[in-house]
């Protein structure tokens, strides 16, 4: 029993964050026999990147700031104060934990007319390919697994995403779900190519899936400039493909009421709702090694390790709320014209990246 | 209602659930009337509902509110439960507006349902419609009882007893008799310049067996028929070029135990029978309504004849609709257009 807990120790504390600024308190549990093996979990890399940061611990802390930052910036776009009362002094910021809380300890309806086993576990199912990824994103040194593969790995599973969102609505067996699994498919097909090339582009142009070589390449100049038309490639596909507003047909909440979501009620609803927020997060965790420099920024010696995980995770907000004021200001596409720019002009651009891509990638090398 | 109220406030997990369901009322708005106008306005940029939490959903599975928003008809009743039925528990309902109240100016109606008979009513806010303030002050109120577990009016009035005020007014009393109303006239004849129709009405004179035809105004002739001529009469018009009915109408007179049928006949395809409408007019006795069904020929009537039966009984003998309702939902009182119809009787409070 003590060999396997001395052992787990060692191999913990061999890789661990090395924080000068907490390095005192972690010194002082350190010497204190079980709480030492927990401190050493967590500040061990693999599970720091994974579990607390750019992993699930702030993903909860993202979700609750998007979503009241996107009803608070769309109120005062719409001259409103938005949801305050809640908690005054802070402007409301708890508001998504009040309604959390609220679908918690609500009903959870299932219809007599939804598959019943796999209505109920495809919410819970449709967090795996969202929430894999998270596994391979690297952040300064902390990385779940390290791969050489690990943006194509990151594109596969979120190119997996919609398919439960099809089966979801599939499962809910109602008109309105039935509209939105078709048009959330037919999306699917829009974005997915352009995107994808895209992607391929940048590796084109980095020489390699390798998420520390494409971070490493864009020490001079970030990837938003090497390669402009990917960038805005990408960007175009990450609304689409998170049904933000000029893009949101397969929810649209006016006419198909939420569309694959539409019957879903309580925790079930919650659970599928934050979807498209965790797709979201990982699409621009993507986009900021891709296009941003990922983890490079000032060093901050105080921070030691920590500095990789921090300036990934506050680029990453920085984009997600330069995105979330999209929603508010335009209006919605139709499917056939979302259609049109996915397979005409994307789908040029997109080849045109790839072009830009291969011949920077050549020169460079 | 209580034992959500109950729900929400109990089990060690209470204060959290108080909180969570207190700052979350996400309200459906069922809206038949004017009061929709006024919640559009308190979520609008003025006052702004969504500050206290409440978020206005489309959608009934993900609330836990619902607002009704004026009168609630027979057949709206339906359509009520069934969307409260479709939100999850807890839910609450608040109802606005005079005529979810007490009926507001449908009231006594023989379409009217009362919504605190449908579904239980949390809260009612009175007024007509309610001002942005008073909706925002009732979901107030109501996160006060999911707060306190108490309903309380927001509202106070000093109270004053009868006796020592002033002497009540004597009320006024029910009518004991009714005096008979004047004979409904309908071919009041009237002087107009109007040749094209002198030699109108010399031609329907030599064409239709008519007891009358008269003037009544420009542009307008009615004619006076018995209720067994109506579709010979039909016939001739249509021969004339009458190509359609504008409209059936029905008219009691109880004091004369008749009905009086009119079917008003015009024109769309020729050029100088467009403005005239002929009205063709038949009595029929009040105990045996029945008159033969001019849908056949001109569809145009079939709509409007099921709506006379449903409002007065009258059977158009050849419309198949006849003996069902047609716009009035299935549960509504028999006839109730009808002048000996009987309503709720008004009730004085002193």
């Amino acid at each position: 029993m003590m060999d396997i807990i001395n052992y787990l120790f060692e191999t913990f504390s061999s890789n661990m964050m090395d924080i000068p600024l907490i390095a005192p308190i972690v010194d002082y549990l350190m010497k204190i026999p079980v709480i030492n093996v927990l401190v050493a979990l967590i500040l061990w890399k693999p599970f720091f990147a994974v579990i607390i940061m750019p992993g699930l611990g702030v993903l909860v802390l993202y979700l609750l700031y998007v979503v009241w930052y996107e009803r608070k910036l769309t109120a005062r776009i719409q001259w409103r104060v938005g949801p305050l009362e809640v908690a005054r002094p802070i402007r409301g910021a708890i508001q998504a934990l009040a309604d959390g809380i609220r679908y918690f300890f609500q009903e959870a309806i299932v219809h007599r007319e939804a598959h019943r086993p796999y209505y109920v576990q495809l919410p819970i199912l449709a967090f795996i390919p969202v929430l894999l990824p998270i596994m391979f994103i690297p952040a300064g040194s902390a990385v779940g697994i390290y791969t050489p593969y690990s943006i194509q790995l990151i594109v596969t599973f979120i190119a997996l995403i919609p398919i439960t969102i099809v089966a979801i609505g599939w499962a809910a067996n109602s008109r309105f779900a039935y509209i939105g699994s078709v048009r959330e498919a037919f999306m699917y097909f829009a974005y997915e190519v352009p995107f994808i090339i895209a992607v391929i582009s940048m590796i084109f142009l980095y020489g390699s899936g390798d998420a520390y070589v494409a971070v490493e390449k864009q020490s001079a100049i970030p990837g938003a400039l090497l390669n402009p038309i990917a960038f805005i490639v990408y960007i175009i596909a990450m609304l689409m493909a998170t049904s933000r507003l000029p893009f949101e047909i397969p929810e649209a909440d006016q006419e198909i009421a939420f569309g694959p979501f539409v019957e879903y009620s309580g925790i079930l609803f919650g659970l599928v709702m934050v979807l498209a927020y965790e797709k979201l997060y990982i699409m621009t965790l993507l986009f900021t090694i891709l296009f941003l420099g990922g983890w490079s920024g000032l060093y901050c010696p105080l921070l030691g390790d920590l500095n990789g995980p921090l300036w990934m995770f506050i680029k990453t907000i920085v984009v997600i709320s330069i995105l979330v004021i999209v929603r508010s200001i335009y209006a919605r596409y139709r499917l056939d014209q979302a259609l049109r720019i996915g397979w005409t002009s994307m789908l040029a651009l997109s080849i045109a990246a790839l072009v830009v891509g291969g011949a920077l990638g050549v020169w460079l090398s | 209602m209580d034992e959500f109220i109950e729900f929400v406030r109990g089990g060690p997990l209470g204060p959290i659930k108080k909180w969570g369901t207190k700052w979350s009322l996400w309200p459906v708005h069922l809206v038949t009337a004017c009061c929709g106008a006024e919640l559009a306005h308190a979520f609008a940029a003025g006052y702004d509902g969504e500050r206290i939490g409440a978020l206005n959903y489309g959608i009934a599975r993900q609330t836990n509110l619902i607002i009704v928003e004026g009168a609630i008809t027979r057949k709206m009743a339906r359509v009520l439960r069934i969307t409260w039925e479709q939100m999850p528990d807890p839910k609450f309902v608040i109802v606005m507006g005079a005529c979810g109240l007490q009926g507001g100016i449908f009231w006594n109606g023989y379409h009217l349902v009362k919504p605190s008979d449908v579904v239980p009513v949390d809260f009612f806010i009175p007024g007509c419609p309610p001002t942005p303030e008073a909706l925002l002050r009732g979901i107030r109120q109501l996160q006060f009882k999911i707060e306190t577990g108490e309903a309380k009016t927001s509202a106070t009035f000093p109270e004053i007893s009868l006796e020592a005020g002033r002497k009540p007014r004597v009320l006024p009393r029910p009518p004991k008799k009714i005096s008979k109303a004047p004979a409904v006239i309908v071919n009041a004849p009237k002087e107009v310049d109007w040749e094209f129709g002198q030699k109108l009405v010399e031609e329907l004179k030599a064409k239709i067996e008519a007891k009358s035809v008269t003037i009544t105004g420009k542009n307008r002739i009615a004619v006076k028929v018995e209720s067994d001529s109506i579709t010979k009469t039909a016939i001739r018009l249509k021969e004339m070029g009458f190509d359609h009915i504008k409209n059936v109408n029905v008219i009691d007179v109880p004091n004369e135990d008749k009905f009086i049928v009119e079917y008003h006949f015009s024109s769309y395809s020729v050029k100088e029978l467009m403005p005239v409408i002929v009205n063709v007019f038949a009595d029929i006795p009040r105990d045996n309504p029945k008159v033969k069904s001019l849908a056949n020929m001109f569809p145009s009537a079939d709509y409007m004849e099921r709506e006379m039966y449903d409002f007065f009984g009258v059977i158009f003998e050849g419309n198949p609709w006849m003996g069902r309702k047609f716009l009035l939902a299935p549960d509504a009182p028999e006839f109730p257009l009808r002048k000996d119809f009987k309503l709720e009787e008004e009730v004085y409070v002193r």
